[in-house]
């Protein structure tokens, strides 16, 4: 037996791959099935966005920021327009205030949803990925209600929302949370004691936290990593300062934890999104903003929390009516980018699971 | 004689017999229009409705449609989503890889013609049809279930339509 | 610690090598020398009042005369946020590498390579990261980069 031995030898996984999510290429050196190191390769999405946006003004720049970030495209509006609100030192009416915390939170709801099908899909279950999309149609029926659109809104604009929320928006709104909120039972119940899930997640692609801070890791992913770091709390934006929500943390850091935590996220935004429906007030939904307004020259950079983390948009004004600079910041980008650092070692059928529940969504990494 | 007396659904009782006449032509792309295999190839935002078309409310299976993750399974590639210049080339050797007769839907206004991309971007390519030949297009930004659904009917009518002189190989 | 005390302690503090710019419209904007930056980036992290352990964001910036580099930076344990500037020349513009304080700014700099051709000293692996492998058509996210198929949307 002494003479058996083992080569090492690369492997390419991608641009096309069904579980990299969009089109990321990861180049794998392996040894056996163990991956011993990562080399992904970005910018198979790379449609150069901030190019496209110092050519626009403000107010079109907000449907190309849709794109950047489709799945939770109203947080992509709302930090574009919290800059530029930022720049121009606009007041926001209280009630545009309101709408857009129902929307951030409700758009972070259906993007939890897709995680959770998605990445149950990839790890090897079928049934969650039913589940999830299933639930997330009725978020989107009341997006789509309100700004006509499923996945790109160019809802949120600068100085407030597009359009008042429709009739009956508000009765629907508690249906469909309470029918999440009713089915997350279920959604845990096919998968949290599953001991096929178990086997696959607990444990696996342990992410220290000071790995994760040193590489800009943010949102859940942090979180799960123990380190209690959310913008909404740390970085206060908007009106969150207001409503009473839990950041949920988790210690392990493994890819079980990092699920775990999104479910729960579920649960706080169920809660913001009650809380801020009651307290809708009435009134303005815009503040009076020209389209082609010139704020003075300066520089800001504003930064949430969306579903993936921090995602920020550094914008520079030069007086004009169009940005001099745009630059968007993904955290999807930081997530990729970390995979080298604590995901070597590993199964490659454990790195899908890595990659799955790190939650990375491509055009947020090419931009 | 038995089992086709249980399924009325298939054959008609005809008038000395029960036997159906048909092309072999018509048998052939009837049955391959119902059992487009599609390949998983989602670049952006259209990927996402192309999920959500293939999951719960829109279920693309009633059209015998089921994903395959590997061109070599594939009949039909739904490319959603922009295609960029650093992806062009591997959109085409997919399409390579897929067997004869394979087929193409352009998704969303980026595969038409580089979609909201088109002014001002340096790494998009404006219009797959340049890299590969298309068969139907779908307008929309991103277009919506119900849309990819009729251009996939749309897509089945033409395979219904065809003759078998379309077999052969082209160049 | 608030913006204006945050303002206060590193124009203190750094012994000169932090100017505040008047630009900044919601966090402090300071510029540093290049040939401070490394120190004083490291300052930044390991100072026990400030820690910036988290770069949040690395932008170049073409503004038509010359280049700057913006670092963003926010301490996640003391919730602070501040941007420090460094401004370069157009012609040989040169900055080292705060990979050794971020691990994150690795691939921030590559990009910033090669869309503005801001040269990364000490980075180590200076590749394409987002433009297709055989680009060689320049530095597009420059102001004045053009190319045959680049088309500008007209004005109206």
């Amino acid at each position: 037996m002494s003479d058996l031995r083992t080569e090492e030898y690369y492997l390419n996984m991608g641009p096309h791959h069904p579980s990299t999510h969009g089109v990321c290429r990861m180049v794998l050196k392996m040894d056996g099935e163990k991956v011993k190191e990562i080399e992904p390769h970005i910018g198979y999405l790379h449609r150069s966005i901030e190019k496209i946006c110092e050519n626009r003004t403000y107010a079109q720049c907000i449907p190309i920021l849709d794109r950047f970030e489709y799945v939770t495209a109203m947080s992509c509006n709302y930090v574009f327009a919290l800059a530029a609100e930022r720049l121009a030192s606009i007041e926001v009416p209280e009630r545009a205030e309101h709408i857009r915390v129902i929307m951030l939170e409700l758009n972070r709801i259906a993007s939890h949803l897709l995680f959770y099908g998605v990445t149950a899909m990839d790890i090897g279950a079928l049934t969650p990925f039913l589940y999830g999309l299933r639930e997330r149609e009725s978020i989107l029926d009341l997006f789509e209600m309100t700004c006509g659109q499923r996945l790109t809104y160019n809802y949120i604009r600068v100085g407030g929302v597009s359009r008042d929320l429709p009739n009956g928006f508000i009765p629907k709104c508690h249906e469909a949370l309470n029918t999440i909120e009713k089915k997350l039972a279920d959604y845990e119940g096919l998968l949290n004691e599953n001991p096929i899930w178990l086997v696959r997640t607990v444990g696996i692609g342990v992410l220290p936290a000071k790995v994760a801070l040193d590489y800009g890791v943010s949102g859940p992913c942090l979180r799960a990593s123990g380190v209690q770091y959310d913008l909404r709390r740390n970085d206060p934006y908007s009106i969150y300062d207001r409503f009473e929500f839990d950041i949920p943390v988790r210690h392990n850091g493994d890819c079980y934890d990092r699920y775990l935590l999104r479910l729960d996220e579920i649960r706080q935004s169920i809660h913001i999104v009650r809380q801020a429906l009651d307290a809708l007030p009435e009134g303005d939904f815009k503040a009076k903003v020209s389209p082609n307004f010139k704020p003075p020259a300066g520089e800001v950079y504003a930064r949430i929390e969306n579903s993936r983390g921090e995602l920020g948009v550094h914008v520079i004004s030069d007086g004009t009516k169009k940005p001099l600079r745009v630059k968007t910041r993904g955290a999807s980008y930081n997530h990729i980018a970390v995979l080298p650092a604590f995901a070597t070692d590993v199964l490659l059928a454990d790195l899908v699971a890595i990659f799955a529940t790190m939650d990375v969504i491509m055009p947020e990494v090419d931009r | 004689m038995g089992l086709i007396k249980k399924l009325p659904v298939y054959t008609e009782k005809m008038p000395g017999g029960g036997i159906v006449m048909t092309s072999l032509e018509a048998a052939l792309h009837n049955a391959q229009a119902k059992s487009l295999w599609y390949l998983l190839f989602g670049t952006a935002c259209c990927a996402i409705e192309l999920m959500c078309t293939g999951a719960s409310r829109y279920d693309f299976d009633r059209l015998g449609m089921i994903f395959r993750a590997t061109p070599r399974q594939a009949d039909l590639i739904i490319a959603a989503g922009t295609i960029t210049k650093k992806m062009a080339p591997r959109l085409r050797l997919l399409y390579d890889q897929m067997a004869e007769p394979r087929y193409v839907i352009a998704m969303g206004g980026c595969t038409i013609k580089g979609g909201p991309f088109y002014y001002d971007s340096y790494s998009v390519e404006k219009g797959i049809d340049h890299i590969i030949p298309v068969d139907v297009y779908i307008p929309g930004c991103p277009p919506r279930p119900e849309s990819l659904l009729e251009g996939c009917i749309t897509l089945q009518e033409k395979i219904k339509k065809q003759s078998l002189l379309d077999w052969q190989e082209k160049d | 610690m608030d913006k204006d005390q945050l303002s206060a302690y590193l124009t203190d503090k750094s012994e000169g090598k932090l100017t505040l710019l008047e630009v900044g419209r919601h966090d402090p904007i300071f510029k540093v020398e290049a040939s401070q930056l490394i120190e004083v980036c490291t300052w930044l992290r390991d100072d026990e009042q400030l820690k910036f352990d988290f770069l949040c964001n690395l932008s170049g910036v073409d503004t038509g005369e010359q280049f700057e580099v913006v670092y963003q930076l926010a301490s996640t344990s003391k919730s602070l946020r501040v941007d420090i500037k460094v401004i370069l020349p157009y012609d040989g513009a040169e900055i080292e590498s705060v990979q050794k304080v971020w691990a994150a700014a690795n691939w921030h700099e590559r990009e910033m390579w090669e869309l503005y051709g801001i040269n990364v000293k000490n980075h180590g692996k200076l590749e394409f990261l987002l433009l297709p492998e055989d680009w060689d058509e320049g530095f597009p996210m420059r102001k004045d980069w053009d190319a045959p198929d680049f088309i500008r949307m007209p004005e109206f």
